[in-house]
């Protein structure tokens, strides 16, 4: 039942050595697909300064992960997150069913634009645009 | 906004009288949508989302923005998201 996605996303220590970050990431990598579930993409995002001070701290390093899996990997990524002291915090979303429901949205708007575009031509439309714009 | 908000009450009244001081006032809001809200919002475009945290780091009400009430919900909670990770502020200065 590997099929959710879930994004991932954490933020370390800024002090922290950016050899460290790759030993983490290559971890998490490694722990995800022993639970069985499988790493779409890691974003190294980088240092960035954050909206507000988190545990005294102005800066953080972002990584981001694309996850693919039961959830039950995301459970164990969690709990590891938590007991690791580099990293100040995290969140997981899950985004398989929002980009579903983005994809409808996109296909209700196309119809719509079709449907449109037949009853009435374009030109028209952009006609009365720039009357109201005068 | 409060400032405004009297003005545009006492252009009514000015106007056709039939308005008293406690009519509620009903905003008007322009229907037609200059720009499309994207059909996937990422909690992680922060230069999309800050289009709707004013200075002050508030989400920006759906009569000023204009948006649909499901893509002001969809907005919100991008908003949320980005704010506990802080890529937005939670308070403005």
């Amino acid at each position: 039942m590997a099929n959710r996605v879930y994004e991932v996303m954490y933020i370390a220590q800024p002090e922290t050595a950016n050899d460290d970050i790759v030993k983490l990431n290559e971890g998490i990598q490694k722990l995800i697909e022993t639970e069985g579930g499988s790493v779409v993409r890691i974003d190294d995002i980088g240092r960035r300064k954050l909206a507000y001070e988190i545990k005294r701290k102005r800066e953080g390093y972002y990584v981001l992960f694309e996850i693919e899996g039961s959830g039950k990997e995301i459970a164990e990524l969690e709990r590891r997150f938590r007991v690791n002291d580099a990293i100040i915090r995290f969140v997981t979303v899950r985004v398989d069913e929002e980009r579903k429901a983005g994809e409808k949205i996109r296909a209700k708007r196309e119809r719509r634009k079709a449907r449109r575009s037949g009853f009435k031509p374009t030109e028209t439309e952009t006609s009365t645009e720039a009357q109201e714009n005068q | 906004m409060d400032a405004e908000k009297d003005i545009n009450m006492s252009e009514i009244d000015l106007g056709d009288g039939v308005r008293g001081d406690k009519a509620p006032r009903r905003f008007q809001r322009s229907r037609r949508q200059k720009e499309r809200v994207p059909d996937y919002i990422d909690w992680k475009d922060t230069d999309y989302l800050r289009k709707f945290v004013p200075e002050r780091g508030k989400i920006m009400p759906r009569r000023i923005s204009g948006v649909s009430a499901k893509d002001q919900r969809r907005i919100a909670k991008a908003i949320k998201r980005a704010r506990s990770m802080a890529l937005l502020p939670f308070v403005g200065d």
